[in-house]
């Protein structure tokens, strides 16, 4: 057995956004401003289709809060039964008892929960619904109870970047078996409000020293990070063996028209699931080739993490300059280079 | 573990094969090359990513409950230039792996 290191013939991971539309108005929402079609059922039946045949393993329902989808349960048991293991990301306002019971026969295997801070009045503000931290805790009792693994989505940003300790207790106490630790994204509302809740490039370094001491403490849940920078910390490859961006390389995000970009926060359009042949795509598209074979620019140059992080979050690095090869704007290394 | 066990794939566990990696990896075998480096089989747990090779590939595609490790030596033999002895302690030692790490259970 041995460590991969190369592109493989198709997606194994998909992120599916199935509609953009939501019931909060987060702060630091990517997709708020987004506006796309929604595939009628028939379609993603088709899209899902499309993607179990070319081996995509996992899709993830994201958006948008996939629960405003009256199809999702009836669409998704046939996603399932083509062999996609499913998970998605809610909000958890409408995940109730009955809605918990419906996607474990779904056939979900977990289900991720927005959490973004441990005292209910901060998570409230942050998402623009009152009442939302008690809605997200009673969902998670409900999932747990359901049987289906549960997750815990942290969006890290200068709200809750120093309270990291009280939030992995609250997710132990809640049942979850990892908590994702999503780093903040200037996209979409995300970059209207960057200034206020980005962290500096040091603050992410302490953050992350921080939160890998946690990693290793098994009292508290799995952390997940997927941040390529972390490989300046000599974390290097940490969960899937790919340096740098996992997008283009592992993964591909889909929009509710069946557009594929190649993650939720880069929006250059690859093709059209529907209308264009995924493994195809996936050999031959000039914006993935870009992505996997990235050029050092500018501080990259000069720093010995480069061929374990490959500049970075690409995601981040466009957001900011609109160049794939620019550095990620969280790094901590060289600045002054 | 004996050639008269039978395992099978944990349910659930995502897998793949690289199609084209293994016709390209049975291509260098015939050709006389080594192919044992090559991926061909991907196993996913936890999001982490293992790379089977192609004689650990194929085992694991006939490791679906109906034969015992002595009849998957069998059905290979014939795929690969080694003699049965060698070739049933590497499979041996690799399903002893498999089930070490809870990827394939008795059927």
């Amino acid at each position: 057995m041995s460590a991969p290191g190369k592109i493989y013939s198709a997606p194994l991971l998909v992120n599916w956004s199935l509609n953009y539309s939501c019931n909060f108005s987060c702060e630091h929402c990517y997709s708020r401003f987004e506006k796309a079609e929604e595939l009628p059922a028939g379609q993603v039946l088709e899209a899902g289709r499309r993607l179990a045949e070319a081996g995509v393993l996992f899709a993830n329902f994201g958006g948008g809060e996939p629960l405003l989808r009256r199809d999702l349960l009836a669409v998704s048991k046939e996603l399932a039964a083509l062999g996609l293991s499913l998970s998605l990301n809610s909000n958890g306002w409408l995940l109730d008892e009955a809605a918990a019971a419906g996607l474990r026969d779904a056939g979900f295997v977990s289900v991720g929960l927005s959490l973004d801070s441990h005292r209910p009045e901060v998570h409230d503000r942050f998402r623009n619904r009152p009442g939302s931290f008690d809605r997200v805790v009673a969902a998670a009792g409900h999932l747990v109870r359901a049987g289906i693994k549960l997750t815990i989505s942290t969006v890290v940003c200068r709200i809750n970047y120093q309270d990291l300790a009280p939030l992995l207790e609250l997710a132990k106490r809640l049942g979850a078996a990892q908590v994702y630790l999503h780093n903040f994204k200037c996209s979409g509302k995300g970059m209207e409000h960057r200034f206020e809740l980005d962290l500096e490039p040091l603050e992410w370094r302490d953050f992350y020293r921080e939160a890998l001491a946690f990693a290793a403490n098994p009292a508290y849940p799995e952390i997940s990070f997927d941040d390529p920078i972390l490989a300046s910390l000599g974390v290097r490859d940490a969960e899937h063996g790919i340096p740098g961006s996992t997008c283009g390389k592992i993964s591909l995000h889909l929009r509710p028209n069946g557009d594929l970009t190649p993650c939720g926060f880069i929006p250059l359009v690859l093709g059209n699931i529907l209308r264009d042949d995924l493994p195809t795509l996936w050999r031959e598209s000039p914006v993935l080739e870009s992505m996997r074979h990235k050029t050092a620019k500018g501080k990259c140059t000069a720093c010995g993490h480069y061929a374990a992080c490959l500049g970075g979050c690409t995601a981040r690095a466009f957001a900011v300059s609109g160049d794939l090869n620019a550095p990620d704007p969280h790094c901590w290394e060289n600045p002054c280079g | 573990m004996e050639l008269t066990d039978c395992y099978r794939r944990r349910p659930g566990l995502p897998w793949r094969e690289e199609r084209d990696a293994t016709r390209d990896a049975f291509a260098a075998l015939e050709a006389g090359r080594d192919a044992s480096a090559e991926g061909t089989l991907l196993v996913v747990e936890r999001g982490r990513i293992t790379e089977l090779n192609l004689l650990g590939g194929e085992v694991w595609k006939l490791c679906d409950g109906t034969r015992a490790v002595g009849a998957i030596v069998d059905e290979l033999l014939p795929r690969f230039e080694v003699e049965r002895d060698e070739l049933s302690r590497d499979v041996l030692e690799f399903v002893a792996d498999l089930l070490a790490r809870g990827w394939v259970v008795p059927a």
